[in-house]
């Protein structure tokens, strides 16, 4: 177990940046995890993390001490990949009796048979890698990568190789592992609700930055940047860009913003934003609507399975200013800022 | 005329495999019936021969003197091109088709990927050239006189100038054999390691293993099939080269191997060739080795599965 700390972290290949100076400190035994579309710089951090990538710029620090220039070997660090990266020509055992190899290890059969134990593969130790299911190979990397008890234990996208309801089991199976050990944990995923689900706290990361560090909960209600408030939430939020001088709007701040406001926030009334249904998405518990409305095309949500609208249906749409946020050019969102509609104001 | 799915069948096999079991027949089968044949004859330069089948020519492979070779008297010349024949064979698949082909492998991927291409490319070299070329410049470096390459260097560390040729022949045909040999092993080898998904390296690395735990498992491993491979076809390959053996060192006794053997007997008429039975009789024996090398290597290294079903296990 140890506290991480990244400073100015940078990793760049010739031209192109991949983590371009990122500060991040995790308390020992923390969960966090790493959110971010392909291409942001999540897997690369994970690599220098473990030791695999040297970083350009900054520092790692475990404990204190700095580590950019430590061996892997040296760090211990467990990492499970995302396919996993058993050693096909070993079986379930040896696999995960691997790490230990290289560690003065007296009872090593012994703890890897514990950690079979933890992870529940004990009646699989004997088979090879290419005889287990994508469920089973999964627990034994998760087994070879905490076997030598490491400071950190680093995912990268371990649940995406994996079938929706095995997802669903090794998302809380995982958890209950990690709290179970105390080990501080990164997680590193594309897919929200993993990191939502599983980690204390989410970092999410765009074009090798971070753009905003918080728990769910601060991400989904309230993104610092149009990109957390993009890229969060399914389906996405309303971002409009709007026009401060337009009729019926009222800002509270000057100059062009773009407006953001999530679709379940929105609903149909008597007074409102005038907008004809142009699409009409039955999702089961609920129906998703898009609209053409006076501040530009929105979709908006009604906890119905039946639709109450059909295309072509004028209707008014409502929302509360205070759900209302408003984000500047540069992509900040205006704290404390909001808009309103001229109707609602006499609602 | 209505064609029946079966007869329709047996047509579509016959267009689709007929031209290679022609060919397979032409120049694979037909050959090896033939020697059979004039095994088992006293054939000679005429083409002609009285006896068939007689097994003339197998008696005279254990004889004690055999004056065939320009007149000298060459003692049990059959059974000393055997070991030879396996000294070789050993030596040349072992220390380089092998071992430094594996090198080659490692090393060309290990480096960044121009530079490693720059050095395949090298050793690939000699491979493009004429066998010729390549014979003339190894005489070049193993002459005897002060002008050799080899000769000079010995002479620069302050050694005395060797004979090569005369004092190590084995090791000059193992050497000029195995460096031009080695370029196979070397791409197979390569390819494979390239195929070798990156995050296994990633995983060794973060498990805790140095560059030798991983040569070690994770790449010879992955390794098994292509290292067959290469054993079986550079062992067949080695059985019947005698090209550059002829070609840097002549008929020399030192370096007669049963190739080289069944060539001088048959096709090299001023050092008493045209011996064709003779020379059938030791091709057939090769052929014997030949098969049963083949057969106990595809016992030894299970390549049965290779050939059954894809080995690779990707993820």
């Amino acid at each position: 177990m140890a506290e991480i700390e990244l400073r100015n972290l940078s990793k760049a290949w010739d031209a192109s940046v991949a983590v371009d100076g990122i500060d991040l400190t995790l308390a020992d035994g923390e969960f966090a995890a790493i959110l971010g579309p392909s291409g942001c710089g999540k897997s690369t951090t994970l690599f220098m993390l473990s030791g695999v990538y040297t970083p350009t710029g900054g520092e790692i620090r475990f404990d204190g001490a700095v580590v950019n220039d430590v061996e892997p070997r040296d760090r211990n660090v467990g990492i499970v990949f995302q396919s996993y990266a058993l050693y096909p020509n070993m079986s379930v055992l040896q696999n995960i009796l691997f790490p230990l190899r290289f560690k003065q290890v007296d009872d090593a059969d012994k703890r890897a048979r514990e950690m079979a134990e933890l992870v529940q593969i004990t009646p699989l130790l004997d088979r090879r890698p290419s005889q287990l299911s994508g469920g089973q190979q999964q627990r034994v990397a998760l087994a070879r990568a905490l076997v030598k008890r490491p400071n950190l234990l680093l995912l990268d996208e371990p649940l995406s190789n994996l079938d929706a309801t095995l997802r669903l089991t090794m998302r809380a199976e995982i958890r209950r592992i990690v709290t179970e050990l105390g080990v501080t944990t990164i997680l590193v995923t594309h897919d929200q609700l993993e990191a939502t689900t599983m980690a204390d706290r989410v970092i999410c990361m765009n074009a090798g930055r971070i753009e905003q560090t918080g728990s769910a909960e601060d991400l989904y209600l309230r993104p610092d940047t149009l990109f957390v408030a993009g890229f969060i939430g399914s389906p996405p939020m309303n971002l409009l860009a709007v026009d401060p001088s337009a009729a019926g709007l009222r800002l509270d701040v000057d100059g062009p913003v773009t407006l953001g406001l999530r679709p379940e926030l929105l609903r149909a009334a008597e007074t409102g934003v005038p907008a004809t249904v142009s699409h009409v998405e039955p999702m089961g518990r609920e129906t998703l609507y898009t609209a053409q409305s006076e501040l530009g095309q929105v979709r908006f949500l009604e906890p119905t399975a039946r639709p109450n609208w059909a295309f072509g249906d004028m209707l008014k749409l409502a929302f509360d200013p205070a759900d209302t946020l408003l984000f500047a050019p540069d992509g900040q969102r205006v704290p404390d800022a909001h808009a309103t509609w001229k109707d609602l104001a006499h609602a | 005329m209505r064609t029946t799915p079966r007869t329709r069948a047996v047509s579509d096999t016959a267009l689709f495999l007929g031209p290679a079991i022609v060919l397979l027949a032409i120049f694979f089968v037909a050959p090896i019936l033939v020697n059979i044949v004039v095994a088992f004859t006293d054939m000679s330069q005429t083409l002609d021969f009285k006896d068939f089948p007689t097994t003339k020519q197998f008696n005279k492979l254990g004889k004690l003197d055999d004056e065939a070779l320009l007149g000298i008297e060459l003692r049990r010349s059959f059974y000393k091109a055997l070991m030879l024949t396996l000294v070789f064979v050993v030596l040349t698949l072992g220390i380089f088709n092998l071992t430094f082909a594996l090198i080659l492998g490692l090393t060309t991927t290990a480096l960044p990927d121009r530079m490693g291409a720059f050095f395949r490319a090298v050793w690939l070299l000699p491979r493009m050239s004429p066998s010729v070329v390549y014979a003339l410049l190894w005489l070049w470096v193993v002459d005897s006189t002060e002008r050799g390459l080899f000769n000079q260097i010995l002479m620069a560390v302050g050694f005395e100038p060797m004979n090569l040729r005369l004092d190590h022949p084995m090791a000059v045909i193992v050497v000029a054999n195995g460096l031009i040999g080695a370029s196979l092993g070397m791409i197979i080898f390569t390819s494979a390691i390239r195929s070798i998904p990156e995050h296994l390296f990633h995983a060794a690395r973060a498990d805790g293993a140095g560059p030798f735990s991983i040569i070690r498992h994770v790449i010879l491993p992955a390794l098994r099939w292509p290292i067959s491979y290469i054993t079986i076809y550079q062992a067949l390959a080695l059985l019947v080269s005698f090209e550059y053996i002829f070609l840097i060192m002549g008929p020399a006794r030192s370096t007669m191997t049963m190739a080289m053997l069944s060539y001088t007997k048959t096709l090299a008429p001023q050092i008493g060739g045209g011996q064709y039975a003779y020379g059938a009789a030791i091709a057939m024996i090769l052929i014997v080795i030949g098969i049963l090398v083949a057969l106990a290597m595809w016992r030894l290294t299970n390549m049965k599965a290779l050939l059954q079903r894809p080995r690779i296990e990707v993820r």
